[in-house]
Formats: C-alpha cells, structure tokens, sequence
C-alpha cells in the first residue's frame, strides 16, 4: 500500500511543473504487460464468475438464466450462514492467536542478539511449507491410532488412554488453530518485524530520558507508530482466515459432525460435490462482497487515527 | 464333405473380416480406478478377439466426474464410461447419457442382468445405464480370532444379538483386539453396510423413488441403538469416530478385529494382499434374522451424441459373455448377469458365492442427488451417522438428518 501511494506521488509533482502527455502514453505502454495479466486473469474471471452467478450452471448439461433466484436461495441457505458464521468465529480466534503469538516473536528477534539469525530463521521456517502439506503432516500428528499427539500422551500418562482429538469441536478447533499459528505466525512475524526496524531509535532514547517506562513506550511509541503495518498483517490474515480452507478440509473434512466447515469449503461443495457451478459463483461472489468490506472497515480504521488527517 | 465346409467356413470368416475391416470403429472408454484391475484385461481380450476396438483409460475415482463433465464439456469426452452406478439418474437428468432402452431390451438376457444396477440405470422410464462390475455388501469375520475367543470358526452370526455376542468375546480377549469395525465419520461406508440392517429388519431410508427421505422408523433407531451399545461396551476402536473411510478395509486386514461388515471386494483383496487372515464371510443380517445387501458397482453408460455405437454394443456383448463374465470375476468384481454368474465363479474362492447370491438379492438406494445426500464427505448422512452412533442426541440429529436431506431433495433439478 505504501509503495502504491509513493508511485502515485512522483508523477503528480511532476506534472505540476510541465505537461507530459507523452511521458502518460509511455506509462501506459510500460505497465501493458501488468494489465493484460491482471485483466486475463482476475477482471475476465471475475466478469465470467459474475455472469455465471446468474445462471443455474451445472457442471453437466446446459445451463439457463435465471437472474438473481441464485442470491436469493443463498439468503434461504442456512448451511451457507452456519459455515459463514463458524468462518468468522474462526477469524477472530485465529487472528487474535496468530497476533498474540507474532508480537512476542517479532520484538524478540528484531533487537540483535546472538543466534539472532538462527531464530528468525526457526520461526520462519513452516511458513515456506505449502499449506496442504502442512495439514497432512498434521493430520498424521493428530491421528489417535498412528499419529504423536494422543499416543504420545497416552504414554506419558498424562491422559487415561487415548484421546481422540478431532473427534470433539473443541479439541479439534484449537488443534487447528494451534496449526496455523505455528504455520503463519512466522510471517506476520517478519512483517511486524519489519515495521518495528522502521522506527527511528531517537523517539525512543528521547522517550526514555524523559522517563518513559518500558510499556509507555510500546504504548506511546512503538504501537501508534507501526499503524500501517499492522494494518498490512491485519488485513492478510482476515482476508487469509476468511478463506480458509485445505486444513478443514484435509485434517478434518469439515468435521466433527460438520462444525468446521467454512465458507469456501461450503462453496466448494456446492460446485464440485453437488455439481451446482452457477451456485457456487454467486456464493463466491457473496463472500468477494464480504471480504471487501471487511477490508474497507479495517483500512479505515487503521489509516485513519484521531487526532490526525 | 468336411473339408469342404472348412473352406466355405473360411471363406465365411474371410469375407466377415473384409466387411467389418470396412466399418471398424474404435471407441473411447473411461473406468474408474477401482476398476482398473479387471478392465484393461477385458479390453484386451476384446481387441484381440474383434475387428473393432477399445481405447481405454483409467481415471483417479476421485476426479471421474469432473473430469467428465468438463470433457464433455469441451466435445472431448469418452464414447463410452464405466461409472459408479449411483451416479447414473444424476447423469441421465443433466441430460448427458445416450438413451439404450432399445439396445437394452435387444439383449436375449436382459432380465437376467443384475436388477440394482438396471433400476438406477432407468430415469424417466428409459434405460440410461447398463451393469457392468458389482460390488456387494457383506459381514466379514477373522476365523482366528473367533477361535481364540471360544467361538466357532466357522459359523457366522445370524442376527445381530448374535453379532454383538461374538464381538464382546473377540474383545473380551483384550489388548488391542476388538470385537467390531466401521467406519464412523464415511457416509459412503454406512451407506453400503449399515443401512442393509435396516433393509433386512424391513425398513428403508428412502422411498422407492427417492422422493422421500423416511429416516425416522422403528428400524433405524434399532440399529442405531445396536451400534450404539457396541460402541458403548468398547468393543469399537476410537479411530472408528473419524475414520473417514481410509480404514474402512485396512483396520480388519490388520488382524485384530473380530467382526466388520465389508464389501466383495474384500474377498478379492484379503487373498492377494492378506494371505495369512484367515476370515469367513456371511450376510449382512437383520435385526431377527434374514438378511439384506447394497448392491454397488459400476454401470456402463454412454455419452449423448456418440458415433461409435456399434462398436459399444459388440463391447458390451463380449463383456456379458461367459469370457467377459469370467475375467470380471477372476479381478476384482461379481459378473452382472446373473443365469451365468455360477460357471463364472465356479473356479474361484467359493466365498465368492455369498457376495453373488448377496448381489443378486441386494437393493440400490435411489436418487438423483444420492452423492448431495448421502455419499458425499458433508452429507446430512454422513453427519447423522457420526452423530447417533456416538452424539448424546439421537432424536435432534434424525430429525436434523431428515430436514436437510429432504431439503436438498425437494430443490434438485428436475423437481
């Protein structure tokens, strides 16, 4: 975002001081490739799913318009709002940990110490792993009859026999909450990191020999100056939380008892289990709605503070 | 006088090769994986025997359908398709199956076919699908274990006071070994052994047109509560609670379960891969007695609008041969046609015999949208089956079941 807004502004004084209305052509010439990609792949698909949402669309046979029955049957859909609403339930709760468990990490390995590196690196490391793969190695971790967990505890005597954890909500849930934390708090990691680095030194030796204590300062300093980034992290990880999806569906397939399903695992369902495409776009389309606004209130709220313009 | 019929015979067979090199067709077929042990060997044999021929490929089971569907889609799918026999009403009513009625009733043993796969084969009165491979469900036991635990080898449970009976001594027996196994998070799985149960003690899940969800009866809540005491005594093990399917085999192969209801398939896949258990396999019975099956499998389907349909039906005619009958049996499948199923089988596993007289007698639940409400992984089924057997709330997870389902029945196409 803050790159977008630094290109934006080296042209605009510019062209105060001289018309260029070839230099503008030339600009247009040189990000050509960038639109042909984005219009090819996001405004096409985009447009396709759209028009598709109209239609009742089966994967077989022909399909028909039917205008907005579509948007309709979704407001009857209970299903859709149940898996919405758990979506959001696990939204909040996986943000909250990934930011109570990043923070730490992130003012942890920003100050140089030694095996300062060595850290960065460890806790960065299950982020470079692709999602699915980390939720088959989970999905082992967690299996009571071959898996670590369960038996693991078993034997230590911690528990009476085996506990099998993705049978209940509860333990499954925060089986999986704790899997995506240890998957994606190394990124946010970095970027909080990054945003603290960014903080110039003088505000708070200035702040410390005006007496400000340790929690003043991050309050005072370090917190209203990182605004912007933890905007950035904040929005990724809604935006990356509302379509969760491979760890649902691959470690618990949306069970126990089909508590875990969310949204896009609903609008997979829909288009490749029942076969109802012209559905399953107007239910993305719904959710592409959703996260838009989610992401406007979470901008505005950030971008904005009192007290400045 | 002999040798002159030899050459006129030769000169006969000459003159049919010319005529057919003519017209010779090759058509394309799809199968699913779970076929692709028997069906290369028949489509070899196929092309050996005959002028036109079979083009095959395997598909992963898991993708046959869309990848048919976008096949189609796009003008490039198969001639011909070997699909999983519950898919055929959903198939015929997008509109995408060639109509066979004619060719169907053509065959001298069409009433011989095996009738499960004949009725999901029919939509609106017209034959879309004809049987191809067979699967049944049947109650599998380990032999060993049972002699282990006091029990008769060789004597199967008859009812299911009896069933629980046995699985308490198997587990009685202790340390890993329980009495009993299935797969409790897999709709697909209960769908194939648990509801025969029901079938057997003279209930039913749907009605006969699959227009009605009937989950709620006397029936079911018996076989509910017979699982559900079985679960309760521990004669289960916990991986059952969300076993998804993947252990739906493996966990008797394994050695130490006494009792599991299974498929045919099994018989197959015990003697190549597990040599050393040693089971016997009986009916899936009622409550009291008797005894009910699910008969799954494949049908053979072609695409709408295909050219090469004589080429299908000299295929399909072969295939319905005693030859045919025999290689489907020998790798992995029942025969289909039932007045030749006894010299098909005679040679092999006489356990076979069970899953073709379970096949014959079996029952297909039928409905358009059966992968919506039954077969697939969030299925109201599924979920129901995951909550009675282990929930505490057996009335509200019925009642729940029965909504969603028929719900998702009252809004399918063509309704």
């Amino acid at each position: 975002m803050s790159t977008t807004q630094a290109a934006g502004a080296i042209p605009r004084a510019l062209a105060r001081r001289r018309p260029i209305r070839r230099r503008q052509w030339a600009g247009l010439f040189f990000v050509l490739p960038a639109v042909a990609l984005v219009v090819a792949f996001f405004v096409v698909p985009l447009a396709m799913t759209a028009w598709m949402s109209l239609h009742n669309w089966p994967l077989m046979g022909a399909s028909r318009f039917i205008g907005l029955d579509n948007y309709l049957a979704i407001a009857r859909d209970t299903r859709f709002w149940n898996a919405l609403r758990f979506t959001a339930l696990y939204t909040v709760v996986v943000t909250i940990a990934i930011f109570a468990a990043a923070f730490p990490l992130a003012l942890f390995v920003e100050k140089p110490r030694p095996f300062g590196g060595f850290y960065r690196t460890a806790y960065f490391l299950p982020v470079v792993v692709g999602f699915a793969s980390a939720s088959l190695l989970w999905a082992w971790l967690l299996n009571v009859d071959a898996g670590l967990f369960s038996p693991a505890a078993d034997a230590l005597g911690l528990t009476d026999g085996r506990v099998n954890l993705l049978a209940d909500f509860d333990p499954a849930f925060w089986s999986i909450i704790a899997m995506v934390v240890w998957k994606v708090a190394g990124f946010t990691m970095v970027i909080l990191m990054t945003g603290l680095q960014s903080i110039p030194a003088d505000y708070l030796e200035a702040a410390k020999i005006d007496g400000a204590g340790p929690w003043a300062r991050f309050r005072r300093i370090t917190l209203p100056l990182m605004r912007r980034t933890i905007a950035l992290a904040l929005i990724l990880s809604v935006t990356g939380s509302m379509l969760a999806f491979d760890q649902f569906y691959i470690i618990l397939g949306g069970g126990p008892r089909n508590q875990t399903v969310t949204a896009v695992y609903w609008i997979f369902n829909q288009s490749f289990v029942s076969f109802r495409l012209g559905y399953g776009a107007a239910l993305s389309m719904v959710l592409l709605a959703i996260l838009l606004v989610l992401s406007v209130i979470q901008l505005r709220l950030l971008r904005h503070p009192e007290g400045e313009s | 006088m002999k040798r002159l019929m030899q050459r006129l015979a030769g000169g006969i067979a000459l003159l049919a090769l010319t005529v057919s090199a003519a017209s010779a067709e090759t058509f394309t077929l799809w199968v699913r994986s779970d076929g692709s042990n028997f069906m290369p060997r028949i489509v070899e044999a196929f092309n050996q025997s005959h002028e036109d021929k079979a083009e095959l490929q395997i598909v992963p089971v898991a993708e046959l359908v869309q990848k048919y569907a976008t096949a189609a889609a796009g003008g490039a799918a198969p001639d011909a398709l070997s699909l999983d026999l519950i898919y055929t009403p959903s198939f015929a009513a997008a509109g995408q199956l060639e109509d066979i009625t004619d060719f169907a009733k053509s065959l001298p043993y069409f009433d011989k076919l095996s009738p499960a796969h004949v009725k999901t084969g029919t939509y609106k009165d017209r034959i879309y699908g004809l049987p191809y491979s067979a699967d049944s469900s049947v109650l599998i036991w380990n032999k060993k274990l049972f002699r282990q635990a006091g029990l008769d080898p060789d004597k199967g449970p008859t009812n299911w006071a009896e069933i629980e009976a046995a699985a308490e001594k198997v587990a009685a027996l202790g340390g890993d070994t329980k009495g009993f196994y299935f797969s409790g998070a897999c709709g697909g799985c209960n769908i194939f052994t648990f509801t025969p149960l029901i079938w057997a003690s003279g209930g039913d899940i749907l009605t006969e047109d699959g227009s009605k969800a009937t989950l709620d009866t006397p029936q079911m809540r018996d076989a509910i509560a017979f699982y559900r005491d079985m679960v309760k005594k521990g004669l289960v093990p916990e991986g059952a609670r969300t076993d998804t399917g993947s252990n739906f085999f493996a966990a008797f192969a394994r050695g130490n379960i006494g009792l599991a209801p299974s498929g045919a398939f099994a018989i197959g896949a015990l003697n190549t891969q597990f040599p050393d258990i040693e089971y016997g396999v009986t009916f899936l019975p009622g409550k009291t007695g008797g005894w009910s099956s699910f008969a799954g499998g494949d049908n053979f389907v072609v695409t709408k609008g295909t050219t090469k349909l004589k080429a299908i039906k000299a295929f399909l005619d072969f295939s319905y041969s005693l030859e045919g009958q025999t290689l489907l049996a020998r790798y992995g499948s029942l025969p289909v046609r039932g007045d030749i199923s006894g010299e098909a089988l005679k040679d092999l596993d006489p356990r076979y015999k069970i899953a073709a007289e379970a096949m014959e007698k079996g029952r297909t639940p039928y409905s358009v949208v059966f992968n919506d409400i039954i077969n697939s992984m969030n299925s109201p089924w599924a979920q129901m089956v995951n909550e009675v057997f282990f929930g505490d709330d057996v009335d509200g997870s019925l009642a729940n079941a029965q909504e969603t389902m028929q719900g998702i029945i009252d809004s399918a196409p063509g309704n």
